[in-house]
């Protein structure tokens, strides 16, 4: 091995140990997370702590699934509410960024930034009003109530994503559709979109994501247990009845945050556009 | 329909096929706006309505109207001061300390190493995390006689005894936007990334030909070429941590003694504790006039990067 290359690689190795030790704090806490749920409620609280699960247990986890908590119940609801509000933001966010990708008409542009400042509302202030409405129309204490709180958010993102998909799609595939005699919405259903299905996919997933992470809506809008999701759900156990079963708070969020990962691996291509709705070209 | 459609191919009167585009465009928006309507734009309406209203759930007279009176009280609200200035504090210094780390984290990973890429994708969990597992995470960490911060800071000397992070005002105010900062390095490492990756490879290596430090080149070419992503990533991050509420909620509820009150945390509490709607709804009307001053500085910053 020559001097130069030498330096190179000791050169590497060096950054190496630099970005790794970079990433420590973010990584941590991960590991922190996942270990912890293996550990036996009594490790969880050792000090020094167990830096490594010994003996690890499933304990927890079981634990989840035999219903010490309403778990099984929460992940139901949430299932319900969730992809339910996917499909709505769905299917109306379809239609709608193709109007407003496509289609000429009065008053586009301030629709367009209406839509994108409702993103900015906040969503306390809307809450307290849904809260008064849902009480006069019966909707508290529903799936159908959480829902459409839910598409709060859903419905003006998938909007905004399903603009930049369809802006996405050259006018010509249309136009030749067209000249094959389509209406305009068949060639939408036909041709247009097949073609931006990767994008239906995002914005459902993505809707689905925040129905999973929301607290604020259902922890106000759904009181009762049989209605509860997820994070309100756990909330009320892991502060309230199990307060300190840290190690079982910890399977209980490795079990939540599980499914968001494997969404997210999904999403992976869409993940920057979709975050800044456009802001990064190319 | 399907000629109108085709206005310049077809060589019609520009007006008709405006027109008969407007119906369709209706048709297509017509479910869109009726949803946002019911759940957006009528609420609204609705709270702007509430502020004006003497409103306690817990009053037997009921509603009686106020004008501004809520908003006359606001004023000399002290505990409305505080939370502004929370929302302040806890909004710029995440947003301050995620950029920073975010920048140093996505130049490191911009290098090109054996399995950056699952070092890459590694960094990005902390963002994935649901906001109620954040919370749960970081209270166990910061736990007073468990926690593995505490036991950390005595290891290595920063502390003599534990802290009791979550019970102390100030702690409190650190260890949630510490919870805070971790969430959300990860977004400003994606952002800054995809934005590295776009500086073409020759104009760096033209710079370093020329004799530029690699310290003259971070700041004569790639800080200029992710101003935009930073302004960008910077507005989003500020205005979704003025909305924040989950990991706030979950971690001290806004204490101790209101501090780590923000704005969002007031109002939930005015509303939902006490049943004060017509306060709640004043102090949220204000908040959301601030966020659309806010607002109006990203769209336009937003409608320069998209040539809307």
């Amino acid at each position: 091995m020559t001097r130069s290359r030498r330096r190179r690689v000791l050169g590497r190795i060096v950054l190496y140990a630099v970005v790794l030790l970079a990433m420590l704090p973010l990584l941590f806490p991960v590991y922190w997370l996942v270990s912890s749920s293996f550990k036996s409620n009594l490790s969880a609280y050792a000090t020094p702590p167990e830096w490594w699960p010994s003996p690890s247990t499933l304990e927890n986890y079981a634990n989840l699934a035999t219903g010490y908590t309403d778990f099984a119940m929460y992940v139901r609801n949430t299932l319900i509410t969730c992809v339910a509000t996917a499909l709505l933001a769905m299917a109306i966010a379809s239609l709608a960024g193709y109007a407003v990708s496509r289609l000429r008409f009065p008053g586009k542009r301030p629709l367009l930034l209406s839509i994108l400042a409702t993103q900015m509302f906040p969503h306390v202030l809307i809450l307290i009003s849904l809260y008064g409405m849902f009480r006069q129309l019966h909707l508290m204490n529903t799936h159908l109530g959480l829902i459409f709180s839910f598409t709060t958010f859903a419905v003006p993102f998938s909007v905004w994503m399903m603009k930049g998909f369809f802006d996405g799609i050259p006018h010509e595939i249309e136009e030749a559709a067209l000249i094959d005699g389509c209406t305009r919405l068949g060639a939408l259903r036909r041709v247009v979109l097949p073609l931006v299905s990767p994008g239906l996919l995002a914005v459902s997933l993505f809707s689905f994501l925040d129905g999973w992470n929301n607290l604020l809506y259902p922890l106000t809008l759904a009181t009762s247990v049989e209605v509860r999701t997820i994070p309100p759900g756990l909330l009320l156990s892991f502060l309230g009845q199990f307060k300190h079963d840290w190690a079982g708070m910890m399977a209980a969020s490795v079990v939540v945050t599980v499914p968001v990962i494997i969404i997210f691996v999904l999403l992976q291509r869409f993940l920057v556009r979709g975050l800044t709705a456009g802001a990064i070209k190319g | 329909m399907a000629q109108s459609g085709l206005p310049v191919l077809k060589g019609e009167p520009k007006r008709r096929a405006l027109w008969d585009e407007t119906g369709l465009a209706v048709m297509c928006l017509t479910p869109c706006i009726l949803v946002l309507g019911f759940v957006i734009v009528y609420p609204l309406a609705r709270g702007i309505y509430l502020s004006l209203l003497h409103y306690k759930l817990t009053d037997p007279t009921g509603p009686t109207l106020a004008y501004l009176g809520n908003y006359a009280a606001i004023l000399t609200d002290s505990i409305f001061w505080e939370a502004l200035q929370n929302t302040a504090i806890f909004s710029a210094a995440s947003v301050a300390l995620g950029f920073l780390a975010g920048l140093l984290l996505a130049v490191l990973l911009d290098r090109d190493l054996p399995g950056i890429r699952v070092l890459r994708g590694l960094s990005l969990v902390p963002w994935i995390v649901p906001y109620i597992v954040v919370a749960f995470l970081f209270l166990y960490m910061f736990n007073f006689d468990v926690g593995v911060i505490n036991f950390l800071l005595r290891v290595l000397g920063l502390a003599t005894e534990n802290i009791a992070w979550l019970s102390s005002p100030r702690s409190a105010m650190i260890a949630v936007i510490t919870a805070n900062v971790w969430n959300q390095t990860p977004f400003y490492i994606l952002m800054f990334l995809a934005g590295l990756q776009t500086i073409p490879v020759e104009l760096k290596e033209a710079a370093s030909i020329d004799g530029a430090s690699p310290l003259q080149v971070f700041w004569h070419i790639t800080v200029p070429h992710l101003q935009n992503i930073m302004v960008i990533a910077t507005i989003l991050m500020l205005i979704r941590n003025f909305n924040n509420f989950p990991l706030i909620w979950v971690m001290t509820q806004g204490g101790p003694i209101n501090s780590t009150t923000t704005l969002v945390i007031y109002i939930f509490r005015l509303a939902f504790s006490e049943f004060n709607f017509g306060y709640a709804a004043a102090v949220g009307v204000l908040w959301l006039v601030l966020l659309m001053v806010i607002t109006a500085w990203y769209v336009r910053q937003f409608e320069r990067e998209m040539a809307l």
